[in-house]
C-alpha cells in the first residue's frame, strides 16, 4: 500500500512536472509567403504565469498600435496592404515575466529598384549603375542583362575587363569600363531573385562624347569675335577723325584733356564763358 | 553755388549728350553683361562645386576656396585694374581682362588635380575679373553724369536678374557636358566681356605722365611715384576718402550676413524649407527693384546723393538687426516685411555706393580711388561672415550673428556721417586733382561741380 502510494505520488510529481512546461506561443499563420493581406495571431497556452500586456516587434522595431495592456494570451495584427516595406520579421510579444515571443516571417518578392533611371558617363570614363533592393528576404542572387532593340544580352562578371559586377544583399553595382559611344549606349536591366522570384528595373545609358561641349564652345568664341568685329568696323566707318576728337572731349574725363582745343569741346566753350 | 548749378545742370546734359552722349547708354548694357558674368557668375558655380566634391573626392571647404580665392582675386587687383587704365587704355585692360576671365574657365575645363582649379577658376579668372569690374564701373561714372546712380542702379540690377538664369543653365550644361564641358562653356561665354570692353571708346594718351621728364631711364623712384600716382595711393592720406573707405568697410563686414544665414535662421525659426527659401527669394526680388528705383530715385535730385546713402544704409543696418526679432515671435509675415525692406534697402545702397565716390574724390581720381576702395573692402568680407558664423556657433542661434551684423552696417553709417560737409544741404565742391595747365584746371572744376555723384562703395555690395 505504502508503495502503491510512494510511485503514484511520484507519477504525479512527474505528471505536474512534465505540465508545469515552458509556455507555448501558437502562431497562425506560421508564415505569410505572396499574399497582399494578412491577419498575424499569437495565442499563449500552457502558461499560468500572469500576464500584463502584449506587442508586435517588426524587424525589431515596435508596432506603436499593437501596444496593449490586456491580460489575453491572444493578440492579432492585421496586414492591410503587404507591401516590400511592410514585409520582414514580426514578433509577437506577451509581457510575462520572463517574456516570451515567437516570430512569424512575412515574405514578399524582393523589391529592385534603381535612384537614376538615367545614367551619364563620359567616352572613355567608366560608367557606374547601381541597384538596389528593399525588402524580405533579401536577393541571394543578382544579375545584369544588356537589352538593345529588345535583346538581351546577359552581362557576366568576370569575362573581360570590360564588366565588372559587385553585389551585396541590398545592392549591386555594375561597372563599365572604357565606354565607347558605338556599343555601350542603351538599357540596362538588373534582376535581383529571392526564395519567392524575381524583379528587376531598368537604367538607360547614355555616353558623353568628348568633343560633345566643343561644339557649342566654338560657336560662342565664333559669336564673340564677331561682335568685336562688328564694333570696332562700326566704328572706323562712322567716325574715322572724331575717334581723335572723343579722346579730348570732356564726357570722358578719365582721359586727360591737355590738348583742349579741338572743335567738339562743348565743356571748353563752357569755359570760355 | 545755386546760381551755378542751372548752368551747370544744362552743361551737363550737354556732356552728357554731347559727341558721345547717345553712346553712353550702351556702356550700361556693356556694364549689365559684363557685371553679370563677372558676379552673376561667381554666384551661381555651386553646381559645379557638387560636382567637383564628387570627382575630386575632396571636402566641400576645400572646394569653396575656389570661389572664395576667385572673389578675393577679383578685390585684390582691382587697384591693378585702375591703374592699368590709368597707365594705358581702358578699352585694352578690359578686353584683356574678359580674355583671361574666360582663359582661366577654360584651363579649369582641363584640370586634374583640385590645385589647378585654384589657379585657373580662381586666380586667372580672379585676375581677369579684377581688371573687368572696375574699369567698367569707372568708365559708366565718368561717362555719364546725369543719371548715374540710375545707369549704375540698371548695370547692377544684372546680378540679381541673371541668377535666376544661370542657376537651371549651369544645372542643364552640367547634365549635358559634364563639368568639363560645362566649365568649357563658361570660358566662352566669359569671353562676351570682351565685346562689351570694345563698347569703350579708346583714349589716345595716359593720365599724367607729360610732367615726367622723358629720361631714357627713369629712375626707381620715379618709376615708384608714377605707379603710386596710377594707383591713386596719396588718396589715402585724404581723409574723406579714407572716412567713406572705412564706412563702406564697416558696411561690407555686416552687408552680406543675411545672404548667408536667412535661410537656415528661418528654419531654425520653425519655418518649412520652402517658406524659408522663398524668403531668400523675396529679398533678392526686392533687391534688384531697390537697385533700379533708388538709382532712378536718386538722379531727380532732390536729395544729395550722400544722405540718401546714409538713409539707405541706416535702414538696412535697422532692418538686419530687426530680422531675428521678427521671427523670435514666430510670425511668418513678419518675417517676410522685414526681409522684403532689408533686401530693397541693400540694393538701393549698393547702386548708391559706387555713385558717391566722384563726390568726395573728384570724377578724375574715380579710378584709382575705386579700385583702392575694393581692396580695402575685400577685408571687410574675409570678416564679416565667418565671424557671424562664430558667433552663431557659440551663441547657437542666429540673433548674436544678426545683431553684430546689423551694428557694424549702423556703425558705417555713422562713419559716413563724419564726412565733411555732411550736414550742409548742397553738395560741396569735390576735389580737384592738380592738373597740369589752366585750361584742365577750369574744365575739371566744372567736371566736378557736376558730377558730384555718389560713386565708390562696396563693389561687394553691388553683389
Amino acid at each position: 500500500m505504502k508503495l502503491l502510494w510512494a510511485v503514484s505520488a511520484l507519477l504525479l510529481c512527474c505528471w505536474r512536472a512534465s505540465a508545469s512546461t515552458a509556455p507555448n506561443i501558437i502562431t497562425e499563420p506560421s508564415e505569410v509567403v505572396n499574399q497582399t493581406s494578412a491577419v498575424l495571431s499569437c495565442n499563449l497556452t500552457e502558461s499560468s504565469l500572469p500576464i500584463k500586456g502584449s506587442h508586435w516587434m517588426h524587424n525589431g522595431k515596435l508596432v506603436d498600435s499593437s501596444m496593449s495592456t490586456d491580460a489575453t494570451p491572444y493578440t492579432t495584427l492585421r496586414l492591410d496592404k503587404i507591401t516590400h516595406s511592410s514585409s520582414g520579421k514580426y514578433e509577437c510579444v506577451f509581457m510575462t515575466d520572463p517574456e516570451v515571443k515567437q516570430t512569424i516571417e512575412v515574405k514578399t518578392l524582393p523589391h529592385v529598384s534603381t535612384h537614376k533611371h538615367s545614367e551619364h558617363g563620359n567616352e572613355n570614363d567608366k560608367g557606374v549603375m547601381v541597384c538596389d533592393s528593399h525588402g524580405y528576404p533579401l536577393p541571394t542572387d543578382w544579375t545584369w542583362v544588356k537589352e538593345v532593340d529588345g535583346i538581351q544580352t546577359p552581362i557576366i562578371n568576370g569575362t573581360s575587363d570590360k564588366y565588372e559586377i559587385k553585389s551585396t544583399p541590398n545592392k549591386t553595382t555594375l561597372t563599365i569600363n572604357d565606354l565607347s559611344i558605338n556599343t555601350d549606349i542603351g538599357d540596362y536591366i538588373c534582376f535581383g531573385t529571392n526564395e519567392l522570384g524575381t524583379s528587376h528595373d531598368k537604367i538607360h545609358l547614355r555616353v558623353r562624347s568628348r568633343l560633345a561641349a566643343l561644339w557649342p564652345f566654338l560657336g560662342i568664341v565664333a559669336e564673340v569675335i564677331i561682335l568685336v568685329a562688328i564694333i570696332f568696323i562700326y566704328e572706323k566707318r562712322r567716325k574715322p577723325d572724331e575717334v581723335t576728337d572723343d579722346d579730348d572731349s570732356g564726357a570722358a574725363p578719365l582721359k586727360s584733356n591737355s590738348n583742349a582745343n579741338h572743335k567738339d569741346k562743348n565743356v571748353r566753350q563752357r569755359n570760355s564763358n | 553755388m545755386t546760381n551755378h548749378k542751372p548752368e551747370a545742370k544744362s552743361r551737363s546734359d550737354e556732356a552728357a549728350e554731347g559727341p558721345d552722349g547717345g553712346w553712353s547708354w550702351p556702356l550700361v548694357g556693356a556694364l549689365f553683361v559684363s557685371t553679370s558674368l563677372v558676379f552673376g557668375l561667381m554666384r551661381s558655380l555651386g553646381v559645379f562645386f557638387v560636382e567637383f566634391v564628387q570627382y575630386f573626392e575632396e571636402s566641400a571647404q576645400a572646394i569653396s576656396w575656389i570661389s572664395s580665392t576667385g572673389l578675393a582675386a577679383q578685390q585684390f587687383f582691382s587697384p591693378l585694374g585702375a591703374a592699368l587704365c590709368n597707365a594705358y587704355d581702358t578699352r585694352v585692360v578690359v578686353m584683356t581682362g574678359g580674355f583671361l576671365a574666360g582663359l582661366g574657365f577654360i584651363l579649369a575645363s582641363q584640370a586634374t588635380c583640385l590645385v589647378h582649379l585654384y589657379l585657373s577658376m580662381g586666380l586667372i579668372s580672379g585676375l581677369g575679373w579684377g581688371l573687368v569690374f572696375t574699369p567698367m564701373v569707372a568708365t559708366v561714372v565718368a561717362n555719364i553724369t546725369r543719371r548715374r546712380a540710375l545707369a549704375l542702379g540698371l548695370g547692377f540690377s544684372s546680378i540679381g536678374i541673371v541668377s535666376f538664369i544661370f542657376n537651371p543653365l549651369f544645372q542643364f550644361l552640367v547634365e549635358t557636358y559634364a563639368w568639363r564641358g560645362a566649365l568649357l562653356i563658361l570660358g566662352g561665354l566669359s569671353l562676351n566681356i570682351v565685346p562689351c570692353g570694345a563698347l569703350i571708346r579708346p583714349q589716345r594718351r595716359p593720365k599724367a605722365p607729360e610732367k615726367v621728364d622723358s629720361e631714357s631711364r627713369p629712375s626707381c623712384a620715379e618709376v615708384l611715384r608714377r605707379v603710386a600716382s596710377y594707383v591713386e595711393l596719396p588718396l589715402l592720406m585724404e581723409r574723406p576718402y579714407l572716412t567713406y573707405t572705412s564706412a563702406v568697410t564697416l558696411l561690407n563686414v555686416g552687408y552680406f550676413v543675411p545672404y548667408f544665414h536667412l535661410v537656415a535662421h528661418s528654419r531654425q525659426a520653425g519655418f518649412s524649407d520652402y517658406q524659408s527659401a522663398f524668403v531668400m527669394s523675396a529679398a533678392g526680388a526686392t533687391d534688384i527693384l531697390g537697385r533700379v528705383a533708388s538709382g532712378w530715385f536718386s538722379d531727380l535730385g532732390k536729395f544729395r546723393l550722400l544722405h540718401l546713402l546714409t538713409l539707405w544704409t541706416g535702414l538696412a543696418g535697422v532692418f538686419i538687426m530687426l530680422l531675428p526679432v521678427s521671427s523670435v515671435f514666430g510670425s511668418y509675415a513678419a518675417l517676410m516685411v522685414i526681409s522684403l525692406l532689408y533686401g530693397f534697402c541693400s540694393g538701393a545702397m549698393t547702386s548708391l555706393v559706387f555713385a558717391v565716390v566722384p563726390m568726395i574724390v573728384g570724377v578724375e581720381r574715380v579710378m584709382g580711388a575705386l579700385g583702392l576702395l575694393q581692396l580695402i573692402e575685400s577685408g571687410a568680407g574675409l570678416l564679416g561672415t565667418p565671424l557671424s558664423g562664430l558667433l552663431k556657433d557659440v551663441t547657437g542661434n542666429y540673433i548674436a550673428s544678426f545683431m553684430v551684423a546689423g551694428g557694424f552696417v549702423v556703425l558705417g553709417t555713422l562713419t559716413m556721417t563724419t564726412l565733411p560737409h555732411y550736414f550742409s544741404c548742397t553738395d560741396p565742391p569735390s576735389p580737384r586733382r592738380r592738373s597740369h595747365d589752366d585750361n584742365d584746371k577750369s574744365l575739371h572744376f566744372e567736371l566736378e561741380q557736376i558730377s558730384r555723384s555718389p560713386s565708390d562703395a562696396g563693389h561687394r555690395g553691388v553683389q
